[in-house]
């Protein structure tokens, strides 16, 4: 008899090869460097992905291509005449392909700046031409909320679809699990690390407690501390110990003393992690619903991602840990490639943009807060509400 | 259920356990599974701390690079003894302890003509064996990895604790760890062909192959029935079969496309699918273990080192002409982490075995692919000729419930 893990995984099959014409992708890229995400998800639309156990050859391809930059040891080139495709000097020449129309199905950007840059003349190509193609906009749109969300007001203004963030929210997970949709969540709490990976960890956080009942309604306040004040609000309860020792119950990487020894360690019992994370960040988060979060930056105390969410219906701690796979294959990127293929494909988002916008509009709220000498912020802008896919969207195939 | 399991069942008692290893020092078996039961590790969401206690240890060879005495000193409940007697005895003249883990892996041993490396699995588990039938009872025994090199002896091991009716686990962490994707084989399943990808060397790492696949296959309609013989291919003699079809290339593209470790055949892509002329200069040594159970159903282990270093499984299932594929994680403390916490779910099944008394997944599995990675050394040392296998007639079911990593 087919479990029903089992019978998803047969059904998941794709056929190896496209039988219609391939859609045409521009990429819009800082630059095409060894090892960028441009290149981990730009490659997979030239020489296929692993997906679903078979070697996936993708319905779309690359056909034009922008970049910023081109430093030394750069592949833009490279892949252009190999793959047959031209580079252009302007985001309005990949997008048209040397003609005076919008010549391609769909977009990808990578834009290193995070100012919004490449999103926004992709997006004057769009209103010149009346119309848009699907984008997928690595990361966020920009750094800045209040531009992220004219971007993506302007990009609902002429119906194309979107679809931002990492590939943290569509890895495997260890285990392979999801919040129940619906479900009534106490407290959430994320640890990440990684300088300038701090988006990837809310978006991690948010890609969870989305799936509670009512749905994401948006964000009311947040704080952000620095070093003993993280420590001391965990004594005061501002986020659950309880939730911090589960998360990291999912790591594979604590330091300290398994790195010298590879004992496994309770890094919080044993009073570990202050000794270990010496300059801890808590990002304390407080929906419009009333829902608590916080994200643990600790950086020195372990390697990875993990989540851990205290549910009170039905009542239970959850845990997993966002595997990030190792480079070069990164293969969590080809599990957002085949995101990106769907949205191309479907010409919707599998999963809201909304979560990127409000998961950037978190953090650069938050360094607002780390400005202002660390002080809890009212946040009426972050009054973003959408609902989640009932469906995980996360690595199971 | 015995008096111990009826005590620990009502947390009147906690297992006193010996550990009887050859080495304990960072990465060794020893310090992965030993170190879970003094430290505790991540279990369901939580630090757990085992509910029992490691009394005594032995170890064979200590070291500069030894951890044991460090870890003694941090748990003064853990006192180490000069002979495996005495650690089962607690220095007096019976058994002392409820449970036994056995940890023959890792330390420095003769390897002999065949290239097999003689860890004293079977040496160790005859004086742990001595000291049950002079106390007149027997506990549960874990046994780290094959049970021996040499099949007579393994063989015996498990006769013998069939003999005095001892619960037994052995094998490897593979059949027991994380999946992605985290998918079971079918109960009754029908299956025609499975295949291991990996990586790992000759008595080492085929094991691990080869109980990834019989984890798998043993779920099949009617169970485990036995092998009737294994063939090895090594060097040039492995692409001619690899050309000539001797396995299934499609199951062998399939485990392909589930490794998170695929070495890249061009220079300057992070991910491509390799032909087998990459293959070929990726890959120095190849080795094939490709067998026959006496049901039909044929297995086939791959060792390719230099294009994979994770176990990558595939198969034909219920009829369908698309391979069944996953992988068998392992979070690989190669500078990926810093803990191999493929360990704790082999610890915390070792946990059960000694709250319990009973084994949670069979010890014919083990047996089985203890005989087999002997036979496909034995059939490379004869020149890659097919070896017949009529000693691993060996039949058994499987448990019905998944035992891997999924909570």
């Amino acid at each position: 008899m087919l479990t029903r893990r089992s019978f998803l995984q047969t059904a998941a099959a794709i056929p190896a090869v496209a039988a219609s014409q391939p859609k045409r992708i521009a990429m819009l890229a800082t630059a095409y460097t060894p090892l960028s995400q441009a290149q981990h998800m730009g490659d997979r639309f030239l020489v296929g992905y692993p997906y679903g156990g078979v070697w996936r050859m993708p319905e779309a391809k690359l056909t034009s291509l922008y970049v910023e930059k081109k430093p030394e040891g750069e592949l833009s080139g490279a892949r252009a005449r190999e793959f047959g495709f031209d580079v252009y000097s302007t985001v309005a020449g990949a997008l048209r392909r040397g003609g005076k129309e919008l010549a391609v199905d769909a977009v990808l950007i990578f834009d290193d700046a995070g100012e919004g840059g490449l999103f926004e003349q992709c997006l004057q190509v769009f209103e010149q031409e009346r119309r848009g193609v699907p984008v997928y906009q690595d990361r966020q749109l920009a750094h800045s909320f209040e531009k992220a969300r004219t971007m993506f007001e302007r990009s609902r203004r002429l119906r194309f679809p979107v679809l931002g963030g990492t590939s943290l929210p569509v890895t495997w997970r260890l285990p392979a699990i999801d919040l129940p949709v619906g479900c009534r969540v106490e407290e959430a709490l994320m640890v990440g690390v990684g300088e300038g990976r701090e988006f990837h960890a809310i978006e991690g956080l948010q890609c969870m407690v989305e799936r509670r009942r009512g749905g994401e309604t948006g964000v009311k306040s947040v704080q952000l501390l620095e070093g003993d004040a993280v420590w001391k609000a965990g004594e005061a309860g501002r986020y659950s110990k309880e939730l911090l020792i589960s998360a990291l119950s999912r790591s594979d990487t604590p330091l300290g003393f398994s790195d010298a020894d590879s004992r496994p360690q309770n890094l919080v019992a044993a009073g570990q992690l202050q000794v270990l994370a010496r300059h801890p960040a808590a990002y304390l988060i407080e929906y419009r619903d009333g829902l608590k979060a916080a994200v643990l930056m600790l950086d020195g105390a372990v390697k990875d991602f993990n989540f851990a969410a205290r549910l009170s219906a039905p009542r239970q701690v959850l845990a997993t840990q966002f595997l990030v796979t190792p480079e070069p294959n990164a293969t969590h990127s080809a599990c957002l490639t085949q995101k990106v293929e769907q949205l191309i494909a479907g010409g919707a988002a599998p999963y809201p943009a909304e979560r990127a916008l409000l998961a950037g509009g978190v953090l650069e709220s938050c360094l607002t807060s780390k400005e202002r000498e660390h002080a809890r912020l009212q946040t009426p802008q972050l009054k973003v509400a959408y609902q989640a896919p009932a469906e995980p969207q996360f690595a199971q195939a | 259920m015995s008096d111990l399991a009826m005590n620990s069942m009502n947390n009147l008692v906690r297992p006193k356990l010996a550990a009887i290893v050859t080495a304990y020092y960072k990465y060794s078996h020893a310090q992965h599974i030993v170190d879970r039961l003094l430290e505790g590790y991540g279990w369901n969401g939580q630090h757990h701390y085992p509910p029992m206690d490691v009394v005594s240890l032995y170890v064979d060879q200590v070291g500069a690079n030894d951890l044991s005495r460090e870890r003694a000193a941090r748990h003064p409940g853990m006192k180490i003894y000069p002979t495996i007697a005495e650690a089962l005895t607690a220095g007096g003249s019976k058994l002392a302890v409820d449970g036994v883990v056995i940890v023959g892996e890792h330390g420095t041993y003769p390897r002999n003509q065949k290239g097999q490396t003689q860890y004293p699995r079977w040496e160790f588990f005859q004086q742990v064996v001595t000291v049950f039938r002079d106390s007149g009872r027997s506990v549960p025994v874990f046994s780290d990895k094959h049970l021996s090199w040499n099949w007579e002896w393994a063989r015996k091991m498990y006769d013998t604790s069939r003999e005095l009716g001892f619960p037994f686990l052995a094998g490897s962490s593979l059949p027991v760890t994380w999946r992605t994707p985290s998918v079971e084989m079918p109960l009754e399943a029908s299956i025609s062909e499975a295949l291991c990808l990996c990586y790992g060397g000759v008595d080492s790492y085929d094991f691990h192959g080869l109980e990834t696949v019989q984890c798998m296959v043993e779920r099949r309609k009617g169970g485990e029935k036995g092998v009737a013989w294994i063939q090895a291919y090594r060097g040039e003699k492995f692409w001619e079969a690899l050309r000539d079809g001797v396995w299934s290339k499609p199951l062998m593209d399939a485990a392909l496309c589930r490794s998170h470790t695929l070495v890249p055949a061009r220079a300057g892509f992070t991910q491509v699918f390799p032909g087998v002329e990459d293959m070929r200069r990726l890959v120095k040594d190849p080795v094939a273990y490709r067998y026959q159970h006496s049901d039909g159903v044929k297995g086939t282990v791959l060792l390719m080192n230099g294009l994979v270093r994770d176990f990558n499984f595939a198969a034909y299932v219920n009829g369908r002409s698309e391979p069944w594929s996953t992988q068998m994680f392992l979070p690989m403390p190669d500078g990926r982490t810093t803990l191999a916490s493929f360990f704790s779910p082999q610890v915390n099944h070792c946990e059960t075995m000694f709250l319990t008394g009973k084994a949670p997944y069979p010890l014919e599995r083990t047996l089985l692919t203890t005989g087999l990675t002997a036979a496909g050394v034995e059939s490379l040392y004869r020149g890659q000729q097919r070896y017949e296998t009529p000693h691993l007639n060996i039949a058994y079911q499987p448990v019905r419930e998944s035992t891997f990593w999924r909570t």
